[in-house]
């Protein structure tokens, strides 16, 4: 028993984190509205910053673009280079060190908000979750390209020795003082927020900004202000936690930036409204963890299911579901404002080109270019995943990935392990997957919005480690080589490396990239179809506004659940189509960052139609579109960073994604012809 | 409750609606206390009462959106309708539309009444999926009807207050509804409009379409309505006919306060 009571003590390091992590998120949203999924990654550029200031006393500058790079590249001479690091002299002394990385927080902070959220203050939340992702991918990889991937800096803790060192005995427990120390501070932290919101001006400002905008600017209030004052508060709050708590835990780029997600999970319990709940519900979400991990070691009879890992998200899910509503209250602001979901004129001729050119690059085109496109088009069809769930019924879902491994996984179960034939085999995981997104979709039924984000996130995770990792139903870990048949029919082969007429011994062969060209094809004329069907319709009402369709005779929960259903169907053709690609499943293909990182393209390209999955699938790494792109500008490691900064800048400057921009400007252009015209005529 | 003599005699005792002791709690705040009103059919019913009494309060219990708040018997054409979801209620005849508009921005005219029009089953949905479903005619007449004809196929946010009042009428018309309760469809309009708007609903009556006005305008409601319900805080103060209604020395202290009494 003292073992487990040692457990909850040493949980109580993570607890800080992930509190001071939670406190910042709601702090952030009281005042401007949005959930910053950036958050981990701005501690994690801060932590970084103070080592670096600290061993060799260089500050990092971001990547940025270097304006004579055409001229550089046409003659071949370099011009100007903007510096990785500024040097300040040898290392800096440790609390010099830290004003310089705080200062650096800070300016963070106020970039953030008025290069970005500022434009986004009237923008629905999908736009600021996209923003903020956009803002995290990029923080990341700047991490990344100036410090390297996965070994942690040496870090001079701010804690004296004399504090780190010691141990304290609790109950005949023996727990080190820092992780006291940390959790003491993070409750400061708290108190000190609550009483700045609670008592202060600036909270009563903050808070009026924030409940209505108008009013409190004829108050004299400038809730512009407030809202830079608190984003540079929650920059510098990240800042120290990261610079805190680096030494305690291993510094890396993926580890800090994902500790978002329990400190996302206690914010939501907290309503991302009050700090003290959320400090709380992050240590008791710690503790468990803890607990739990401990007791699948200590326990024979205790499932080896990663259960640490789930339970958090189970609590929150399970929090969430009971404290949601079936219908949204009276007075609720209905927060789905998408772009619309047009419905062009069939224009068979433009399809057709464009359906031949793809068909022509897949036969003829170099290697790059007939990977690029295959990826692209399997992109598309989980863009198009997208389009149904999040488009037509505006239920946001990061968990469609989640969908494609269930596929992968029961392609090789039913296919290779039970030996069932090509058409049946994936479409049997495909149906595994649509199960796999009823689950998903019972939360939706009482958790709308962001919300409802950050809950699909959880229930991805959760479900990720009990199905996929550790004595998981799939067991992938450790079986690299789960190998797939190639998909055959009537004789005829069409896997990555089967003969073909044209450039037959190439691989990958054109067969494979013709036939996810057909499955592409007819599942973009599937979702035309359902836009024009009577469920469509009612997918746009459920979308626009949950009562008043349930007033109008509308299944509220039958649409939603159809939608995921649907949604989760053709995710998991994808995920059949990759596992046929890579011969493999791989794990690394459920990480958290790629999960957000598809629903960022896929509102980017345009998530309410089948023409803006088309635009998504070239956006996606490794898709055509970043292979057409090297052609012109090589990025080489930048990519990832240049496609965090294009997601924001793209979600400040033109929300209604590529669609929307591209529909607009040939409406814009009709016009002006028109116009032109119609002057001809009078003249 | 005293009956009350109407136009249609021979209607007097049919019921359509009967909702009794319908009580509505939030948390210790009572909306609704013990309130039984009825609709009948040939009748266009009104209620009545200064903001704030639970007129929008009713309407939500009556059409199921408040099943963890609500107590007391609602019964519709004989079915019990207290406990069921808000889309069943609806499906069953009981439509309503709401006074804050609520209409399917993202979606023209036409199909904000087709979507209320068709009562999809998934079969249903399967079927149409993939074979379509003939044009309803109810839609146009409804349109028709309603005189929204040069706007079908736009979107409800190019429209004019008024017409957007119109298509969430039209919405919850559509579907042969058998009782349509209309919550302030007033508000927000212009005398003019109001009155049109009023002789339009008249009009509806008239084509044996039930309705319960609910409005906090006095003058329309007792213009248009056969039997006035009046509320007050959460109460029924009375039950009438226009004139009345219009002399009952409750209601005028209800809409305004004491000074009305001393008035």
């Amino acid at each position: 028993m003292g073992s487990y009571v040692q457990q909850v003590l040493l949980s109580s390091g993570a607890g800080a984190i992930f509190a001071a992590l939670a406190i910042g998120l709601v702090l952030t949203y009281r005042s401007s509205g949005v959930i910053n999924f950036a958050h981990g990654a701005i501690a994690t550029y801060v932590a970084y910053t103070y080592t670096s200031l600290q061993n060799d006393g260089d500050l990092p500058v971001p990547p940025l673009p270097n304006p004579v790079a055409p001229i550089e590249g046409i003659f071949g001479i370099e011009i100007f280079d903007f510096p990785a690091f500024v040097s300040m002299g040898d290392g800096w002394n440790q609390w010099l060190a830290l004003i310089g990385a705080l200062a650096v927080a800070g300016v963070l902070g106020l970039v953030f908000h008025f290069a970005v959220f500022r434009a986004l203050r009237y923008q629905p939340p999908l736009t600021k979750v996209v923003a903020s992702i956009g803002l995290m991918l990029a923080l990341q990889s700047a991490v990344v390209i100036r410090f390297g991937g996965s070994r942690p800096p040496p870090i001079q803790p701010l804690l004296p020795d004399s504090v780190r060192a010691d141990t304290a005995d609790v109950l005949g427990t023996i727990v080190p003082w820092d992780r006291f120390v940390l959790l003491g501070l993070t409750l400061v932290l708290t108190a000190c927020l609550w009483a700045l919101f609670r008592f202060s001006r600036f909270g009563l400002h903050t808070r009026a900004a924030a409940e209505n905008e108008q009013y409190a600017t004829l108050m004299g209030v400038s809730a512009d202000r407030q809202a830079a004052l608190s984003w540079m508060l929650a920059t510098l709050l990240a800042g120290s936690v990261g610079i805190l708590v680096a030494p305690t835990t291993s510094l890396t780029p993926v580890n800090f930036t994902l500790f978002i997600v329990p400190a996302l999970g206690a914010a939501l319990l907290a309503r991302f409204t009050s700090f003290w709940v959320a400090t709380f519900s992050a240590v008791g979400l710690a503790m468990g963890q803890n607990v739990l991990l401990y007791a699948e070691i200590d326990q024979e009879w205790f499932p080896d299911l990663n259960l640490d890992k789930v339970l958090p998200f189970a609590v929150i899910v399970g929090a969430m579901m009971a404290r949601g509503q079936v219908l949204p209250s009276r007075g609720a602001v209905e927060a789905s404002r998408l772009p619309p979901a047009f419905l062009s004129p069939w224009r068979p001729g433009l399809s057709l080109f464009w359906i031949a050119l793809a068909a022509a690059v897949i036969i003829w085109g170099p290697f790059d270019y007939r990977t690029g496109m295959t990826n692209s088009m399997i992109g598309a069809i989980l863009a198009l995943s997208l389009v149904v769930v999040t488009g037509y019924v505006g239920q946001i879902s990061l968990a469609q990935l989640a969908c494609t491994g269930v596929a992968a996984a029961g392609l090789a179960s039913f296919g290779t392990q039970a030996g069932i034939p090509f058409p049946i085999a994936p479409l049997l995981a495909a149906l595994a997957a649509t199960g796999f997104g009823l689950v998903l979709a019972l939360p939706a039924l009482r958790v709308r919005g962001t919300s409802l984000a950050i809950v699909t996130l959880a229930s991805a995770l959760a479900i990720d480690e009990l199905v996929f990792r550790g004595d998981g139903w799939f067991r992938i870990e450790g079986v690299p080589n789960r190998e797939f048949d190639d998909p055959s029919l009537f004789g005829i082969d069409f896997g990555w490396q089967s003969g073909f007429p044209v450039n037959g011994d190439e691989i990958p062969t054109p067969a494979f990239g013709l036939f996810v060209l057909v499955v592409l094809v007819l599942i973009a004329i599937a979702v035309v179809r359902l836009r024009q069907s009577k469920l469509g319709e009612q997918m746009l009402a459920v979308r626009a506004n949950e009562r008043a369709a349930a007033g109008a005779g509308v299944n509220v929960a039958g649409i939603k659940l159809a939608a995921f259903a649907i949604a989760a169907f053709i995710a998991g053709i994808a995920g059949s189509l990759n596992g046929y690609k890579l011969g493999a499943i791989k794990i690394e293909s459920f990480d958290v960052l790629v999960n957000l990182s598809i629903l960022a393209f896929a509102y980017l390209g345009g998530i309410s139609t089948v023409t803006g999955a088309l635009y998504a699938g070239t956006l996606f790494s490794s898709g055509i579109g970043v292979v057409l792109g090297e052609e012109i500008v090589a990025l080489g490691r930048y990519e990832s960073y240049a496609a965090g900064v294009a997601l924001a800048a793209t979600a400040v400057v033109n929300p209604q994604g590529i669609d929307g921009f591209d529909r607009a400007q040939r409406e814009r252009l009709k016009q002006w012809w028109r116009s032109r015209r119609a002057d001809r005529v009078i003249s | 409750m005293v009956a009350i003599p109407t136009r249609r005699q021979g209607d007097l005792m049919t019921a359509v609606l009967q909702a009794t002791d319908l009580t509505v709690r939030f948390g210790g705040v009572v909306a609704l206390d013990r309130v039984s009103i009825d609709c009948r059919s040939g009748e266009l019913t009104g209620l009545i009462g200064p903001n704030g009494a639970g007129k929008t309060t009713l309407i939500d219990a009556v059409t199921g959106f408040l099943p963890q708040n609500t107590t007391g018997r609602v019964t519709f054409r004989g079915l019990d309708v207290l406990g069921m979801a808000p889309h069943r209620i609806a499906r069953s005849g009981l439509t309503r539309t709401w006074q804050s508009l609520e209409l399917f921005d993202d979606i023209s005219v036409r199909d904000n009444l087709e979507v209320a029009s068709h009562h999809l089953t998934p079969i249903g949905a399967v079927v149409d999926y993939f074979r379509g479903t003939a044009v309803d005619e109810r839609v146009d007449d409804t349109i028709e009807l309603l005189g929204l004809g040069a706007v079908a196929e736009r979107w409800p946010r190019e429209l004019s207050q008024g017409q957007r009042k119109l298509v969430g009428v039209g919405r919850a018309l559509v579907a042969d509804a058998a009782l349509v309760m209309l919550d302030e469809p007033a508000a927000g309009l212009d005398r003019a409009e109001t009155v049109w708007l009023g002789d339009r609903l008249r009009s509806l009556v008239e084509a044996e379409r039930l309705m319960l006005l609910v409005d906090h305008d006095m003058s329309l409601v007792l213009r248009v309505c056969d039997r006035i319900h009046v509320l007050e805080s959460g109460r029924l103060v009375t039950t009438g006919r226009p004139d009345q209604i219009r002399d009952d020395p409750r209601v005028v202290a209800a809409y305004l306060g004491s000074t009305g009494g001393r008035a």
